[in-house]
């Protein structure tokens, strides 16, 4: 059975500089994977690569296909999902329009997709703010709608890019719990995170990036340990 | 609701137009106008890319019937049919090209294509009669209907506003919709959601380039007489687009009423400003970017998205 | 030598009027450098410059090079004040406002024109204009050679200005970077009213000079509008000596395409060469970055 992921060497240069060199991960179903690294490590930029933003060499496989050389939305239709850091809603349309896009990624009917739709902000919690202008939410309501955005993809493979930034305590421990729970129903999840709670209660493995290469890897605990991420991020944060 | 109502009193409107002959013609060039910026709007404003040169296909429209009809002979339905797909064509070409171009470069690109048809259309003296221009003498007639008469044309005209304005409804509801709306806010949102931009692109400009032409067929017809200049002008391209934009870009009967606003404000002016009405164009269109930017119907659309969810958030 | 003469004749005359559509193009330019605006109404600020010439000749017998005097302080007022009261409250609105708040400003003064001045074709008749200097067997048009030499000091004028006064300075940070330029003080607001002004005086002084070389009509702004855009995209959007360049290579071009290929296809040898530098070259053939729109 191939992994969910498969990332072998995979190198991002711009014009003479390296943001990423020669990382390779696997994550399997219904792992999570934490990939961290002070700021600057090219932890985006490989998460670009990996999701078809950013043009890389090398070698990604999603179950056990290439998808190296295909565009985003190729890769989307393969059973990628992402979330964006800073969230990407389309602003113009309404939270149930939002959701409704992606949501027709499998279906040219839109009774289904907007079933699909429903469901996904049933799962996040935002079917009362169906009818909202995108453009009005909070914070903790546009990082919820950018993750059902995601999953009314139904992804196999989930990219989550510092999804628990900035969230009070509460609200975190709910998305902890969220993301738990998505692992559970077999999802595999790559998530870039700054936010050392999420990575050392979610993840199954941690990547750890410095000056784009792949320092350390192991469990939350081994990686925390490791006196070279230590000496990579002068100091681990306990919270952000 | 609303619009159910919106678009009776239009019905209403126009059918008056039918009643007094005397202005069928106005009536004709404002279902005309209507079905061209609503094709338009399926590029412009459901898509987002603005095109400032759509006259290329009311006159690629207008030639391929008269060309087709007085050289060979050929029904004009089966001229609008090759028309249709000349547009279609002529829209991939155009936009495999110039849909990398960001924003306004894009805009600068469609008038650029625009003008060079329009060129082509003045020196080709073998293919289109040049400056001087094509006359449509006589087609054949559907079902004995003579479509030189202007009953016949009105009827026309409003089929062609009810066709495109269909079509328009279906596709904007459905996926292309959609991905067409999702393409306008955010590419690449859009792409991470699974959507090909250029594809939808491409999609939604072939079928607004395609309805065009198709009212441009009809518009030869009405003409009867065709010369480059009015079919390829970039004055009608602007009029199509600023119609499309002051009724209300990205809701389907925005460009409706755009077009009966202008073309009534026009008539009503006409005596107060002779040939120059294209200034309420202009004032409008100032007075809207300033005041109203989503248009007549798109404000209207905002201030009813924001009641309908407050009231919903309330009970 | 012989042979040489027309290709010589062709070049120099694209060059005297790719001068003025220069001086047309480095307004557009420089008003798209330093606020990012697409001004449509361009065309018709060298309209306005026509009728105006037109005008004081009819009425008052002024010699256009005269009203030039007038032209250009009315054209820095006019400019000013429409961007003040128009384009200043777009300056943060999305996508295509101030492109279509620009192309609402083209048809009303298009249409305005129409109204005082009607569809005639219009000019300007000057007797010492019309003839020619005869050097080296190439004949040039007193009064292009005249337009040729505005053009010059125009042009040297408002080099002159950017770069060796104040004024120049915060034009020229302003349209490096706004914010930056407002963090050392520079009034941008100001600036930007300035340079629409500047803008249209320029556009205004081209449509002066060109009065008693064509006719007008009202419609004429629309193919201006045009023609200013090949040059600035072909020298590169944004750049002044590119537009200087872009110019004289459109008038260039111009004259070449229609002496030697086919003359009604005159004006789209420069719309082909739009378009290839548009989708090959963005940054223009000038240019060094590729400026975003």
């Amino acid at each position: 059975m191939p992994a969910a992921l498969e990332a072998e060497a995979v190198t991002v240069a711009f014009g003479g500089l390296t943001a990423v060199n020669r990382v390779s991960l696997t994550v399997e179903e219904g792992a999570i994977i934490g990939l961290i690294g002070p700021n600057g490590a090219g932890k985006t930029t490989l998460f670009n690569a990996l999701t078809g933003h950013v043009r890389a060499s090398g070698e990604v496989k999603l179950f056990g296909q290439r998808v190296t050389r295909l565009p985003a939305y190729a890769r989307t239709r393969l059973g990628m999902g992402r979330t964006f850091q800073v969230e990407r809603p389309f602003e113009g349309l309404t939270v149930l329009e939002n959701v409704l896009i992606p949501a027709f990624l499998h279906t040219a009917d839109r009774r289904v997709a907007e079933a699909r739709a429903r469901a996904a902000l049933e799962q996040v919690g935002l079917s009362d703010r169906a009818l909202q202008p995108s453009s009005d939410l909070n914070l903790a309501r546009r990082r919820r709608l950018e993750l059902a955005k995601a999953l009314a993809l139904e992804p196999k493979v989930l990219f989550l890019d510092e999804l628990m930034a900035g969230l009070n305590p509460p609200a975190l421990r709910d998305m902890i719990s969220f993301v738990r729970g998505l692992a559970d129903s077999g999802m595999a999840i790559v998530m870039v995170e700054h936010i050392m709670q999420a990575v050392t209660e979610l993840c199954d493995r941690v990547v750890v990036l410095a000056f784009g290469e792949r320092i350390a890897e192991g469990t939350p605990q081994q990686v925390t340990d490791d006196p070279r991420v230590i000496e990579a991020y002068l100091g681990v944060e306990e919270d952000d | 609701m609303s619009y159910l109502r919106l678009g009776l009193v239009a019905l209403a409107g126009l059918a008056w137009f039918l009643l007094l002959p005397d202005y069928r013609t106005l009536g004709i060039n404002l279902l005309l106008l209507a079905g061209w910026a609503s094709a338009w709007d399926l590029l412009g404003g459901w898509s987002g890319q603005t095109s400032l040169g759509h006259a290329a296909f009311v006159g690629l429209g207008a030639y391929t019937v008269a060309v087709t009809s007085t050289r060979w002979d050929l029904a004009p339905w089966w001229g609008a049919l090759l028309a249709m797909a000349l547009a279609a064509l002529l829209a991939l070409l155009w936009g495999k090209l110039t849909f990398r171009l960001r924003g306004s470069y894009f805009v600068l690109a469609s008038i650029a294509v625009a003008e060079i048809l329009r060129l082509v259309a003045i020196n080709e003296r073998e293919l289109t009669g040049g400056a001087v221009g094509l006359f449509i003498f006589d087609l054949k007639e559907p079902f004995g209907l003579d479509l030189f008469g202007r009953g016949v044309e009105f009827w026309l005209a409003l089929g062609y506003l009810v066709l495109v304005l269909a079509i328009a409804a279906f596709v904007t509801r459905g996926r292309l919709g959609y991905q067409m709306r999702a393409v306008r806010e955010d590419e690449p949102s859009a792409e991470a959601a699974g959507i090909n931009p250029e594809a939808v692109k491409l999609w939604a400009f072939a079928i607004s380039g395609g309805l065009t032409a198709l009212g441009g067929c009809l518009y030869g017809i009405v003409l009867s007489a065709l010369q480059p200049q009015p079919l390829f002008e970039i004055h009608l391209s602007v009029r199509i687009a600023l119609v499309a934009i002051i009724g209300g870009r990205g809701t389907l009967l925005g460009p409706l009423v755009g077009a009966a606003l202008i073309t009534v404000a026009a008539e009503l002016f006409r005596n107060v400003f002779a040939e120059a009405n294209l200034l309420i164009y202009g004032a409008l269109i100032v007075i809207v970017v300033l005041f109203a930017p989503s248009g007549i119907l798109g404000e209207v659309h905002r201030w009813t998205v924001r009641r309908r969810y407050a009231r919903g958030a309330r009970g | 030598m012989e042979g040489l003469v027309p290709l010589l004749q062709n070049v120099t005359g694209g060059l005297l009027i790719g001068g003025i559509y220069a001086l047309i193009g480095v307004g557009l330019s420089l008003i798209f450098g330093v606020m990012r605006v697409i001004n449509f109404a361009h065309g018709e600020f060298v309209a306005i410059g026509m009728y105006l010439a037109i005008a004081l000749f009819a009425d008052l017998g002024l010699d256009p090079y005269v009203s030039l005097l007038i032209a250009l302080p009315a054209g820095l007022l006019a400019g000013w004040l429409i961007q003040r009261v128009v384009l200043a409250r777009l300056i943060d609105s999305p996508g295509d406002s101030t492109l279509l708040a620009t192309l609402g400003l083209s048809l009303v003064i298009a249409n305005a024109l129409f109204l005082l001045f009607g569809a005639e074709p219009k000019s300007i008749y000057l007797p010492y204009a019309t003839a020619t200097v005869n050097l080296a067997g190439i004949r040039l048009p007193v009064a292009q050679l005249i337009a040729g030499g505005i053009t010059l000091a125009a042009i040297a004028g408002l080099w002159l200005l950017l770069n060796r006064t104040e004024i120049g300075r915060a034009v020229r940070a302003t349209a490096q970077n706004r914010l930056g330029a407002e963090l050392v003080g520079v009034n941008t607001r100001r600036v930007h009213a300035l340079v629409f002004g500047l803008g249209m005086a320029l556009a205004m002084a081209a449509g002066v000079i060109l009065a008693p070389l064509l006719f007008a009509i009202p419609t004429v702004g629309s193919s201006y509008t045009l023609k200013a855009f090949v040059v600035t995209v072909l020298g590169g959007l944004g750049s002044v000596p590119g537009a200087i360049g872009g110019g004289l290579l459109l008038g260039v071009v111009e004259f070449l395409g229609a002496s030697y290929l086919s003359s009604g296809y005159r004006d789209a040898y420069g719309l082909f060469a739009f378009l290839i530098v548009l989708l090959f070259r963005p940054q223009g053939l000038f240019g060094r970055e590729t400026k975003r729109v």
